[in-house]
């Protein structure tokens, strides 16, 4: 099992790459599977909980963070400078372990984020990225990945409309997606009808992150599943889509 | 030397600090980040007959430094729990206590007698769970507590503890278990809570009312052991809110024997050694050898 440590850490940049988007680097030498995740908190008591952001890459000094400000714990998140400190527990979670062949990786707006390391490791992948609008850090995918389409629901900077109508699993041995429930659930569909085993990252609130308050529990198939510690990456055939 | 440990109920303790029930899953998850054999002891997830799924997400929905949580006891069962977990939990080298819920006072005799009769160091009865659909909160009731732990004592040789509510007729149930033949009383679960998604216009949780606890609810959780503590003779544990050293002493000073620590490991996941540390380090800084000297001072 890996070893997973809580540790203060400094923070080498945050930076606006769109607006409301963040791309938050933290010293130290972190290691990650493609599709795990850290908890990470920059605050005293409150809020209480630590914030589940998934790993967005990795660099010898460092440890990357793609995050949307949402709500408290995010906008704290968004104020960190060069120099503060950070606390972060992981790495945690499953992860993708990658498959052979033809593989595809597919993400929805800030679903983008754990799809770099994955390309990293699976270099014949060919990624698809969806954003609401104009589109940001594809250049870094174009650098580690051949094939790169995008999409933008405004048409900025790439093909009008939604990565879930433009993606089609035709020609791929598996396929890693990851964002909105709506875009998982079509992509889902599409995989499905062509026989294409995929590979969702699911989200649940958080609290302990280790598996051991089963606050993050979902049903599936086999029945209730921890994302933070069973997940979260699930075959898409396993998690009760509605509940 | 500073020695830390402590006799509660029944049970001898390196230390009086114990991971809170349903927070710290059955101590393996944690003993991936750290030594868990630090602890005081470890209260298990709350276990029932047979295994139960628990709720529907969401079950966690934070307030100002509180926590609100309805996860409806999702649980593998007593049987799985004693085949698979305990093996496994008796290796990390601290107390084991079982957390256990029944549907009935039957129930509750029944989960008793088995666990009397395994490697377990004590057990815990949770007469205050929140958050299962048509699950009475038994722990107001002093009647209720009665029965319950009455049926437990003629079947339990182990330490016997009942986990209470900190709302009700908190001071009669406690005094109706210490009547019953418990050898400790934990004070308190979760308050019950609401939190209303306003998306929706409908309650965050499918089961509606869930259970606080965090820092939000320690005061409270404090005032309730001060006052269980000057009339009970039973050994009192505390519980509610506690993130540091500062708020385990003023529990200990308030005149608890132990303290249960819950959200705490959320906040910070190395909460427990901290505080035991600190508990180490403030009797050391003041000369003293144990915490005898200061329980119960503040009365
Ligand atoms: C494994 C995992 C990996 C993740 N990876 C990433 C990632 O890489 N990048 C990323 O950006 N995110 C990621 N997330 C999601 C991220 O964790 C959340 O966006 C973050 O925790 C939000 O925290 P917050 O404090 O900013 O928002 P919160 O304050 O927790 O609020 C979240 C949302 O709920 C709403 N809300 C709060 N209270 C109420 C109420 N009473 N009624 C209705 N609505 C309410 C808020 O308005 C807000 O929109 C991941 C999640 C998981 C589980
Ligand atoms: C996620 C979660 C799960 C819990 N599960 C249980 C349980 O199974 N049995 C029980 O007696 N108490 C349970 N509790 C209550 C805690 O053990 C504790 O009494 C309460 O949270 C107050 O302490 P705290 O403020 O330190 O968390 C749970 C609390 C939380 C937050
Ligand atoms: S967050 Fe605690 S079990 Fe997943």
């Amino acid at each position: 099992m890996d070893k997973v440590t809580f540790r203060r850490a400094k923070v080498l940049e945050n930076r606006e790459v769109a607006p409301g988007i963040f791309l938050l680097r933290v010293e130290g030498d972190h290691s990650a599977r493609p599709g795990q995740f850290y908890m990470l908190r920059a605050w005293e008591l409150d809020p209480p909980l630590s914030r589940p952001l998934s790993v967005f890459d990795l660099d010898p000094s460092g440890v990357s963070f793609l995050y949307k400000v949402r709500g408290r714990g995010t906008r704290l998140l968004s104020r960190l400078s060069p120099g503060d400190e950070l606390a972060a527990l992981g790495p945690l979670g499953n992860g993708w372990k990658g498959v052979e062949g033809r593989v595809a990786l597919v993400g929805g707006g800030l679903g983008i984020a754990p799809l770099l390391l994955s390309a990293k490791s699976v270099p014949e992948a060919d990624v698809y990225l969806g954003f609401p609008g104009k589109p940001y850090l594809v250049e870094e995918f174009r650098k580690v990945a051949e094939k790169v389409y995008v999409t933008s629901e405004t048409g900025e900077g790439g093909e009008r409309g939604l990565v879930s109508d433009l993606f089609s699993p035709e020609g791929y041995d598996a396929c890693f997606a990851c964002g909105p429930l709506g875009m998982l659930k079509e992509v889902a569909k599409k995989c499905r009808e062509a026989g294409v085993p995929l590979y969702v990252s699911l989200e649940e609130r958080m609290a302990c992150g280790l598996g051991a308050c089963l606050g993050c529990t979902v049903p599936t198939k086999g029945g209730p599943r921890r994302v933070c510690k069973d997940g979260p990456v699930f075959l898409a055939e396993e998690p009760c889509w509605d509940g | 030397m500073v020695d830390l440990s402590v006799e509660v109920g029944g049970l001898r303790l390196k230390n009086p600090v114990i991971a809170a029930a349903g927070t710290f899953g059955f101590g393996t998850e944690y003993a991936r980040l750290y030594d868990v054999g630090l602890l005081g002891g470890i209260c298990t997830k709350g276990l029932t007959l047979k295994p139960r799924p628990g709720n529907p997400p969401p079950r966690l929905w934070e307030t100002p430094c509180g926590l609100l949580n309805s996860i409806g006891l999702e649980n593998p069962g007593v049987e799985a729990f004693l085949q698979e977990e305990l093996p496994r939990m008796r290796g990390l080298g601290t107390a084991v206590i079982a957390n256990i819920w029944g549907e009935t006072p039957e129930e509750y005799r029944e989960l008793a007698e088995r666990l009397s009769r395994s490697d377990v160091d004590a057990i815990e009865l949770n007469l205050s769970c929140p958050n299962v659909p048509g699950g009475k909160i038994r722990g107001g009731v002093p009647e209720e507590v009665a029965r319950i732990v009455g049926l437990c004592r003629r079947v339990c040789e182990k330490p016997l503890w009942v986990k209470l509510p900190p709302e009700g007729d908190v001071l009669e149930a406690a005094q109706a278990a210490e009547r019953a033949g418990a050898d400790a009383v934990t004070a308190s679960n979760t308050f019950r809570a609401l939190a209303i998604d306003i998306e929706k216009g409908r309650p965050a949780f499918a089961g509606r009312i869930g259970g606080l606890s965090g820092p939000a609810i320690k005061p409270i959780a404090l005032r309730v052991v001060y006052e269980l503590v000057q009339k009970l003779k039973l050994p009192v544990i505390g519980c509610g809110g506690i993130t540091s050293w500062q708020d385990a002493l003023e529990f200990i000073m308030a005149g608890a024997h132990a303290v249960q620590v819950g959200t705490g490991n959320f906040i910070d996941p190395l909460c427990i050694p901290k505080i035991v540390r600190g508990l180490a380090d403030w009797l050391a800084g003041r000369g003293m050898e144990d915490l005898e000297g200061v329980r119960g001072c503040a009365h």
